[in-house]
């Protein structure tokens, strides 16, 4: 068992401790049929005549825990939702972690359960991983990155090539829940815990949906948030994203810590929820199987597609028109 | 008007000359002018535009051709800005006659869109006179007024070419177009009842009435208190009756507008026409000259006691906006309604105003009771423009119908045609090239659709109307701006401009004769140089070599855009900053605090415009604003003059930066003990006195010719009062905008002046990032 209160650069070196490190963290938690942290490589199978379907991130966050989630949760759901929007079942990770010299273990082992915890939830097997540590002051305290392997139906149609104008435009569920947790834990705010991340697997939401043609297109509002999916949209159909404020779920507690610093909630992160282009009159049966499910009662049709020029315009609460301009890297005021 | 005069004989040709005159020459009866000029002197020859430029062959005798020179310039038309090009003599032709030459268009660049004209007297007579064709007709004009540069779709200026050519003229109109002596010699609008447009009333998007009887229903509409949207010059208005408490807060609810200013539009009575606008408000003879001003703009002015105007016409504000009527329909309305009437721009608050009637119905559908239309096709939107007399003489608010598009001489020659995209909450472009500028109209915050969709449009007409294409993007440094994403997008060279240099560059654009200025740019904020944002600035130079040499204690502000709607939060900054425990009386004061406190969405400012706001949130408890510059406005309005005024300390700063702390005045700002004009006085005085003595002691390091005044903080007309009064008191003199806006609206002709000096002083200076 690891005697050390806090990771070292021996644990980064190839040796006993490194053997220690892997055996009583990773393997320990993560344990299952297919992880074998004797082999350099890990055989995988998928169902007969599907498809592979494969993608990949990297995670810093901090802090490295936060109500509602911590990077271990984030790096398993952020890998699952990837697959998920495209329509896949996620079925295996690899995990790949870039440890801090200097980081409580009692930290990572808290994060390594977590990530287990997260990856039997979304039902992926994680079947291989790396560690490395690299020396104080070179890290975040810990990086993970997952590498996800899914599998899909060969008809499976999705993209955004499938969206036809006058499409509905749905969301799962509140937005901006994991942007403003992590804002209020990384300030120690005294309101931290008061908005939880909504860090979770959105499988149960694309899974029904992958292969009904009526459902064109999914993505998972993760960075540049809700705006920035829709500019994704605009971008490439050339058509206008036309969004209703008045419809786009927000928490009350997001809604007043966004009024006080002045941010806006389009813009923010989240971690469980999936926007969904779907053929009009299939919008309806959409979001009666998504309230359905837990974490969906919220889920509502925010807007829609019309013949335009790539803008994403939100009918503001007052009936103007406001135009959402892509993300800027340091959004500054720009009032005179 | 017929000519009645028998015309001298045309003498033999003794000389020839060919005389070219250009500037605003078009569509404001130049021609004919020139024609009866001629005829007067007894020279024969002809008149012809080309593309913006009047060519013109005299014959004749010497010394008659001298007079007709001299005349040309000095009994032009009163619209007319006629500057002599060049002046040749040429062999006769053996002219027998005076002709008026068919226009030709051409591909030179030497065009001005003439500006939309009030309607004159002989046409408000004639629309007075029962027995005229044209009685009560509501789109008289002639070649001295009318509408011109909201109908004309090219140039140049022919009716074919503007949107009445869908109105085929009657046989009694021709005979008065072709008429070298009638009033309407080649007046490309006119029109009368039988060839010209009509008004229709309707209700509900249904037709219910045109003519006159629209004009009674409208009326009749106005007396019930009702609100109707009607089409005039550059777009629509909102109007309603301004006595009626009930109608203007109907107004103010339904277009969701609880607290800016509404405009008052009052008939004309009286010797000089202001009889009417005395009854409301008090006129200083400059503010009564603005009022006749050609463009017939909204002049703010002090309200009278006694006034039986609703209060909620300007809630807080101690000024009202007034005008006269500029359109035929106006006159009609107000004459029939029998009194002043409310008149602001019918749109969705902070959208472009409307000009089309389908989308008028749509858009407004939720505001007016009614619509009074026209089918007479507005080609271009024009916004009433706005004048404040600040220094004795008018400052520029809102430059639109009658002033814009703004022409000003660069006093240097541009290498290539550059376009000037400005800022971002009052949205106006500029086009230049060679040594002209052309200034567009206000477009309005660039934050909707309609907006955006009105600044591309703009940007397209400006350069097909002048058929020149910019070579380069000149664009605020703030990438973030719309107009900035524009540029960014455009796919050509982009020169990004910081915001205060653009400030300072337009004033100094204005005032070329001056060679070294101290210019105080005081403003919201805008993005500086060293990527802050400024807004209390002082700068020596001049255009193209600005130094920043004075500013404010910075200080840090939470939320973002959201403080300019919120002034709670610079109350908090700076209250905060100064270590001065404050609670804003807002629901969620504490998270506030303790964002504040660990700089999690706040940034460093040293905005002026800011302080009024604090200063507003303490001395008014103002928390939040609907519109930009509530606060700020409320407090002058109540600023008792003759206060004394508080040293405000001066240090200079690890770059040698002169800064003001503004902390000494918190105190005074939160003293109950005091009354509010009292605070507000004090408040003002301290910042004209600071300003002042920031200005005295860079005296000492900084040789300086004049002391500048820009940014929308010095629409402000006590504390630019105070400045000047201050600093003439110390023998300096003491320039402000008289052409273009001191707020954003002037920022891209800053930007334009910045550049064509920069591009000379640093030929290989870097350029913006592009995105």
């Amino acid at each position: 068992m690891m005697q050390d209160r806090h990771i070292t650069l021996a644990h980064g070196n190839g040796g006993r401790f490194m053997r220690e490190l892997i055996d009583d963290i990773f393997a320990r938690h993560l344990a299952n049929p297919s992880l074998n942290v004797t082999l350099d490589a890990a055989p995988v199978g998928l169902a007969a005549g599907m498809d592979a379907v494969v993608t990949t991130d990297g995670f810093t966050v901090k802090p490295l825990e936060f109500p509602g989630g911590d990077i271990g949760a984030l790096a398993v759901n952020g890998t699952v939702n990837d697959l998920a929007v495209s329509g896949a079942e996620p079925l295996y990770l690899t995990l790949g972690a870039i440890i801090e010299e200097g980081l409580e273990v009692a930290t990572l082992d808290r994060i390594v359960e977590s990530l287990a915890t997260a990856a039997r939830a979304a039902r992926v097997r994680v079947v291989a991983g790396d560690t490395k540590v690299v020396p104080r002051g070179e890290g975040g305290g810990l990086y993970l990155t997952t590498t996800g392997l899914g599998q899909r139906a060969p008809q499976c149609r999705l993209g955004i090539a499938a969206i036809r104008e006058n499409d509905a435009i749905l969301v799962s569920g509140p937005v901006g829940d994991h942007g403003i947790a992590v804002m209020l834990a990384r300030g120690e705010f005294d309101l931290t815990g008061s908005v939880s991340s909504d860090c979770a697997p959105v499988t149960p939401f694309t899974l029904p949906m992958a292969s009904h043609p009526a459902v064109r297109f999914m993505r998972d509002p993760t960075r540049g948030g809700l705006a920035t999916v829709a500019h994704e949209i605009a971008r490439a159909t050339l058509m206008d994203v036309q969004l209703s404020e008045q419809r786009i779920p927000v928490r009350d507690s997001v809604r007043s810590v966004c009024e006080i610093l002045g941010y806006d909630p389009y813009y923010l992160a989240c971690e469980g929820r999936v926007v969904a282009v779907v053929a009009p009159e299939a919008a309806e049966a959409v979001l009666a199987a998504w309230r359905e499910l837990p974490g969906g009662a919220d889920a509502c049709a925010i807007g829609h597609l019309r013949n335009g020029q790539g803008r994403v315009i939100l009918r503001t609460v007052i009936g103007g028109d406001r135009l959402l301009d892509e993300l800027e890297d340091d959004p500054l005021p720009r009032i005179c | 008007m017929r000519a009645s005069r028998p015309e001298p004989a045309i003498s033999p040709a003794a000389a020839a000359r060919d005389i070219v005159v250009t500037g605003r020459v078009q569509g404001v009866g130049f021609r004919p002018f020139v024609y009866r000029v001629a005829r007067r002197c007894g020279l024969a020859g002809s008149v012809a535009n080309r593309s913006g430029q009047v060519l013109i062959h005299v014959e004749g005798a010497a010394a008659a051709i001298a007079e007709f020179e001299a005349a040309l310039l000095a009994e032009a038309p009163a619209l007319a800005r006629p500057e002599l090009a060049s002046s040749l003599a040429v062999a006769s032709r053996g002219a027998r006659d005076f002709t008026i030459l068919a226009s030709a268009g051409s591909g030179t660049a030497d065009v001005h869109l003439p500006p939309d004209l009030f309607c004159c007297a002989d046409c408000l007579a004639e629309m007075r006179t029962p027995s005229q064709r044209r009685y009560r007709y509501p789109f008289v004009n002639c070649t001295q007024c009318g509408p011109r540069y909201t109908i004309i779709r090219s140039l140049p200026y022919d009716r074919p070419s503007t949107s009445m050519a869908g109105f085929p003229i009657c046989a009694r109109c021709r005979a008065e177009y072709d008429d070298p002596c009638d009033r309407r010699f080649h007046a490309q609008p006119l029109a009368c009842p039988d060839c010209g447009p009509t008004v229709v009333f309707s209700r509900d998007g249904r037709e219910v009435c045109r003519g006159e009887a629209a004009l009674r229903a409208v009326v009749d509409c106005l007396r019930s208190g009702g609100i109707v949207a009607v089409k005039g010059i550059g777009g629509y208005h909102l109007i309603c009756d301004p006595a009626n408490d009930a109608a203007v807060r109907r107004l103010r609810r339904r277009k969701n507008r609880p607290h800016k200013p509404l405009a008052v539009m009052f008939p004309q009575q009286g010797s000089d026409g202001l009889d009417a606008v005395r009854e409301d408000v008090d006129l200083s003879p400059a503010e009564a000259a603005a009022c006749r001003d050609a463009a017939r703009p909204i002049v703010l002015a002090r309200r009278r006691e006694g006034s039986r105007l609703s209060p909620g016409l300007a809630p807080g504000l101690s000024e009202l906006g007034v005008f006269l009527p500029y359109s035929p329909l106006h006159h009609l309305l107000l004459a029939d309604f029998g009194g002043p009437l409310v008149a602001t721009s019918g749109n969705v608050s902070g959208e472009p105003v409307l000009t089309e009637n389908d989308a008028a119905e749509r858009r407004l559908a939720g505001i007016a009771d009614a619509c009074l239309h026209h089918d007479r096709p507005i080609v271009r939107t024009a916004d009433d423009s706005v004048l404040r007399i600040v220094c004795g003489a008018p400052q520029v608010i809102r430059s639109g119908r009658g002033l814009a598009p703004v022409e000003i001489a660069l006093p240097v020659a541009l290498a290539e045609p550059v376009l000037a995209v400005g800022g971002h909450m009052k949205g106006a472009v500029a086009l230049a090239w060679d040594r002209r500028t052309v200034l567009s109209p206000h477009i309005g915050e660039l934050d909707s659709q309609r907006s955006r969709a009105a600044f591309s449009q703009v940007i397209a007409d400006l350069q097909a109307i002048h058929r020149i294409e910019a070579r380069r993007i000149l664009c605020d440094l703030h990438p973030g701006y719309a107009s900035s994403r524009w540029a960014h997008a455009s796919g050509l060279p982009v020169t990004a401009v910081p915001h205060h240099a653009a400030h300072a560059s337009a004033l100094a654009g204005e005032h070329p004769e001056v060679a070294r200025w101290l210019t105080f740019a005081w403003d919201g904020v805008g993005l500086g140089s060293d990527g802050s944002l400024w807004g209390g600035e002082a700068f020596a130079g001049g255009a193209g070599r600005w130094r920043r040499v004075a500013s404010l204690r910075p200080f840090h502000l939470l939320g973002g855009d959201r403080a300019a709607r919120e002034p709670w939060r610079s109350a908090a900054a700076l209250m905060w900053e100064a270590g001065r425990p404050w609670e804003p009386p807002i629901p969620g004061a504490a998270l506030a605090a303790q964002a504040w406190g660990k700089r999690v969405g706040t940034l460093a400012t040293s905005s002026a415009g800011r302080l009024f706001d604090a200063a507003a949130a303490l001395v008014l408890g103002l928390q939040t604003v609907s519109f930009e510059g509530q606060g700020p406005m409320m407090l002058e309005s109540m600023a008792l003059p003759g206060c004394r005024g508080l040293d405000l300390p001066l240090a200079a700063d690890a770059n040698g930066i002169l800064r003001a702390d503004w902390a000494p005045l918190l105190a005074v700002l939160a003293d109950e003990s005091l009354t509010g004009a009292a605070r507000a006085g004090i408040f003002h005085e301290s910042l004209a006195q600071m300003a002042a003595a920031q200005a005295a002691a860079l005296s000492r390091s900084v040789a300086f010719d004049a002391v500048g005044l820009t940014g929308g903080v010095f629409q402000n007309r006590f504390l630019s009062e105070r400045i000047a009064a201050l600093l003439a008191a110390k023998g300096i003199r003491v320039l402000l905008h008289r052409t273009v806006p001191a707020n954003d609206g002037g920022l891209a002709f800053g930007q334009i002046v910045e550049y064509a000096h920069a591009d000379r002083t640093a030929p290989g200076r870097s350029e913006a990032r592009k995105t």
